[in-house]
């Protein structure tokens, strides 16, 4: 029951004409990318769209996919989890790391620097 | 403010405190002795104007998309919110240069929704594809809506500022003057001008 609400209201969303997003932000960090020069105006309100149907897929299929359904919250780790096991989104793999706790991630440096020392 | 890089855990990106101090970086002028930073695991180690991990969606609009898209009582975390807020920006720009590579590769300058929709499919979104392109019809449709001049607006707006667009959209074939009378035959000629105080063009 819950499931066809949740495919509803996306679809609702999918398929209204308004955005959520602002478009001129989503215009400054396509034109970021090295050698953009001009953009139009269709493609434009296509990534706009495309981001906010990306933001849905990503909290759901991290929502289902994780340990969250009981606690029914959606966490960081959940994310990086889908992120792991999901083709579609490997891209996100370097920027979505799991978390490690200071301490651990401190010793690693140590023993970084102890092998740059040693070269 | 919204979710800076202030507030985002950057430790397991192995950058210094110094980056996360502040929160923007435009105009980055960085020596490359400094830049020991954008050694460690960076995928993109480009030096231009705007770093584009920099740049985000506001954090409120990208939030609201999440928990409409959980199951109603469902909560998201703080540090999930944020995650995603630097996902997005990583997916417009993973989107637009593969775009970008398609239109360098055919020779083309700027980048339409061709490119985009192809990149999707390209890079395994293909399911966005479909409502995509249902998306661009609806809102096309809503555009032409709103740009569009119907034939009664032509003739109500005839004696008033008449623009070249006037002259381009379709005119009818009698037009109704102010006295109810129906002229039969209206002739525009491209050298037309809109001169004040004549309202119609008469045949005998």
């Amino acid at each position: 029951m819950s499931e066809t609400n949740m495919e509803e209201k996306v679809d609702q969303t999918t398929n209204s004409r308004t955005i959520s997003l602002p478009i001129s932000r989503v215009r400054l960090i396509m034109k970021s990318s090295p050698d953009v020069s001009c953009i139009n105006q269709d493609a434009l309100f296509l990534t706009t769209k495309a981001t906010e149907l990306f933001v849905q897929h990503l909290a759901l299929s991290s929502y289902e996919n994780g340990s969250s359904k009981d606690t029914n919250s959606l966490s960081y780790s959940d994310l990086a989890d889908t992120v792991e096991e999901t083709e579609t989104f490997q891209f996100l793999t370097d920027i979505l790391p799991k978390k490690i706790l200071a301490r651990d991630y401190l010793k690693t440096l140590e023993e970084m620097e102890k092998e740059d020392d040693n070269l | 403010m919204d979710g800076d890089s202030s507030t985002t855990d950057t430790t397991p990106l192995g950058i210094t405190g110094e980056y996360m101090a502040g929160g923007t970086y435009v105009l980055a002028q960085e020596d490359d002795g400094d830049e020991s930073f954008n050694d460690h695991d960076d995928g993109n180690g480009s030096k231009d104007f705007f770093r584009e991990q920099d740049i985000y969606l506001p954090i409120a609009n990208v939030a609201r998309i999440m928990k409409n898209a959980v199951p109603q009582t469902g909560k998201i975390a703080k540090d999930a919110k944020e995650c995603v807020q630097e996902c997005v920006s990583e997916f417009i720009s993973f989107i637009t240069s593969e775009a970008s590579e398609r239109c360098h590769q055919e020779k083309r300058k700027t980048i339409n929704g061709e490119d985009i929709l192809f990149a999707m499919s390209t890079l395994g979104f293909d399911m966005y594809v479909e409502p995509l392109k249902l998306y661009l019809q609806k809102f096309r449709e809503a555009m032409k809506g709103e740009k569009g001049i119907t034939p009664v607006a032509v003739g109500e707006g005839l004696g008033e500022d008449l623009t070249d667009e006037t002259f381009t959209g379709q005119l009818p074939a009698g037009l109704i003057t102010a006295d109810g009378q129906q002229q039969n035959v209206m002739v525009y000629t491209t050298s037309y001008q809109q001169i004040p105080g004549v309202q119609q063009i008469q045949f005998s």
